[in-house]
């Protein structure tokens, strides 16, 4: 088989059960800059993130066996490397690292070593890229899968193993939170009617709709 | 929450819920509604709260894309695209003894990195049947020439290791192969490891035990795939321990693992960790 274009993502696991040796590398192909940029986000740094990434997908690999088809294989997927990223930052949590003379790393929050947004929206960017790893765990990786890659909420609770309103509540006092810290950058206009949906209008949308 | 002088006498965690939808069909709702409606403070920490709340997510929407790092997809294409390959090189030079058979997945490591630790029992177990008998004697080659089993060399020294000790090479010949045209077989590694053993270790004879004691060990190190050089069924301050000697991203080093290393309670049960110099 299998490893042509036309072959679903749940061909493709099929195939690397039965023992197609390519299968599972177009898999990762197809998905890793979104699987990427979840992990990066979520953990904050460019190593741990790259280091999650690799263990999440070699546990996949291993375990793919197990994989039933109750849920997309790239949700799957997505399930697996979030979890890496937390259990990576539980860990660091419980064994916080020594500080470093130039700085600190004592809890979950990520080291701040992401790179340069485009020009244009440096500053901004950097902002909200702070203000999003200063979020407690479990709501960073909420914000991550739905404020910045667009997936729908529902997705983003089935890849979190939490219910609809934990996400949305997540999400919601994120946000707030987020919306304190740069209060002076989030510039409100008027009323809010309508500010309840919550929906990103930039590109995580655009690859929401290109899902 | 803190930090919000602004909205003093307002719960803006229930306030987020209630502009994110997460409230949505609870009592909380109707309770959050009327709160609105009828406190000043409430109705204006909605007006502003709301319009930030949205403008931050719209600004987390307009993040840039990040893809994957070159190298780490090129990590990925080779460890996902080849089956593991740890092959037995056979030296005729004058080397030290304990170097003339030694396992060459950490020279060719973008190929093979992932692949001992990482790829399974599965792989490892002679998923690929149709391999041929023969070790090679090149890290080159196709991935179909994949030994048909592939252990790390194992030992029983008997030796109790301490951690002065513990980078000190294996102080007796690994149990390689006999002969160079001799495969290398997880069997024959795990009976002559058994014979001189703890009883506490035999847990860790069968390869799939010890395959899952070097996964936990690769978690617990937490520096990416680990290249094993060698593992003794030993001792470590004159407990019965695996001490293993593997190549990472972090270095060479030497690892000593209880007896319930591998076990879902033991994790990599470990004792000891040293850097080999």
């Amino acid at each position: 088989m299998t490893s042509g274009d036309g072959a679903s993502d749940a061909d493709l696991l099929r195939a690397h059960v039965e023992g197609d040796k390519q299968a599972f590398g177009e898999l990762v192909r197809r998905h890793r800059d979104r699987l990427w940029a979840v992990a990066l986000r979520t953990i904050g740094d460019r190593e741990e993130a790259a280091d999650a990434v690799q263990d999440a997908l070699l546990s996949a690999h291993r375990n793919a066996a197990r994989f039933r088809g109750d849920s997309a294989v790239t949700t799957w997927l997505h399930r697996i490397v979030v979890n890496a990223c937390l259990d990576r930052i539980r860990r660091r949590q419980a064994h916080p690292t020594v500080p470093l003379p130039d700085g600190s790393r004592s809890d979950d929050r990520p080291s701040g070593v992401e790179p340069a947004a485009p020009v244009q929206d440096h500053e901004t960017a950097l902002v909200v890229r702070e203000a999003l790893a200063a979020l407690p765990a479990d709501q960073r990786a909420a914000i991550v899968l739905v404020d910045v890659q667009g997936y729908p909420v529902a997705e983003a609770a089935e890849i979190l193993g939490v219910a609809i309103g934990t996400i949305k509540s997540r999400c919601a006092r994120g946000r707030a939170k987020m919306a304190l810290a740069l209060g002076d950058i989030a510039h409100p206009t008027e009323g809010n009617r309508g500010a309840s949906t919550s929906v990103p209008s930039g590109p995580a949308a655009e690859r929401r709709d290109q899902r | 929450m803190t930090g919000a002088a602004e909205f003093s006498g307002v719960d803006i965690d229930l306030l987020a819920d209630y502009i994110g939808g997460a409230l949505e069909g609870t009592p909380d709702e109707s309770v959050v509604s009327t709160l609105i409606a009828d406190d000043p403070r409430w109705r204006a920490a909605y007006e502003t709260l709301g319009g930030r709340m949205a403008m931050v997510g719209a600004e987390l929407g307009r993040l840039a894309p990040e893809p994957m790092p070159a190298d780490l997809a090129a990590r990925l294409d080779e460890a996902f695209s080849a089956p593991p390959r740890l092959e037995l090189v056979h030296d005729t030079g004058s080397v030290p003894k304990r170097r003339q058979r030694r396992w060459v997945t950490p020279i060719a490591i973008a190929a093979g990195v992932v692949a001992f630790v990482g790829f399974g029992a599965d792989y490892l177990a002679g998923r690929d049947n149709a391999a041929d008998n023969t070790a090679s004697s090149s890290a080159a080659g196709s991935a179909e020439q994949a030994a048909p089993t592939a252990a790390p060399p194992t030992l029983s020294s008997g030796t109790d290791y301490t951690k002065a000790t513990l980078a000190n090479a294996p102080s007796e010949p690994l149990s390689a192969a006999a002969n160079p045209d001799e495969t290398f077989s997880a069997e024959k590694n795990s009976d002559r490891a058994a014979a001189a053993t703890a009883p506490e270790l035999s847990r860790l004879l069968p390869f799939a035990a010890l395959q899952e004691c070097l996964d936990a060990i690769q978690r617990a190190n937490a520096a990416g795939p680990i290249a094993v050089e060698s593992v003794d069924y030993a001792r470590f301050d004159g407990k019965p321990a695996v001490v293993v000697r593997f190549t990472a991203g972090n270095g060479v080093w030497a690892w000593a693992s209880g007896p319930d290393c591998g076990s879902p309670a033991g994790d990599a049960d470990t004792l000891a960790r040293v850097p080999v110099r």
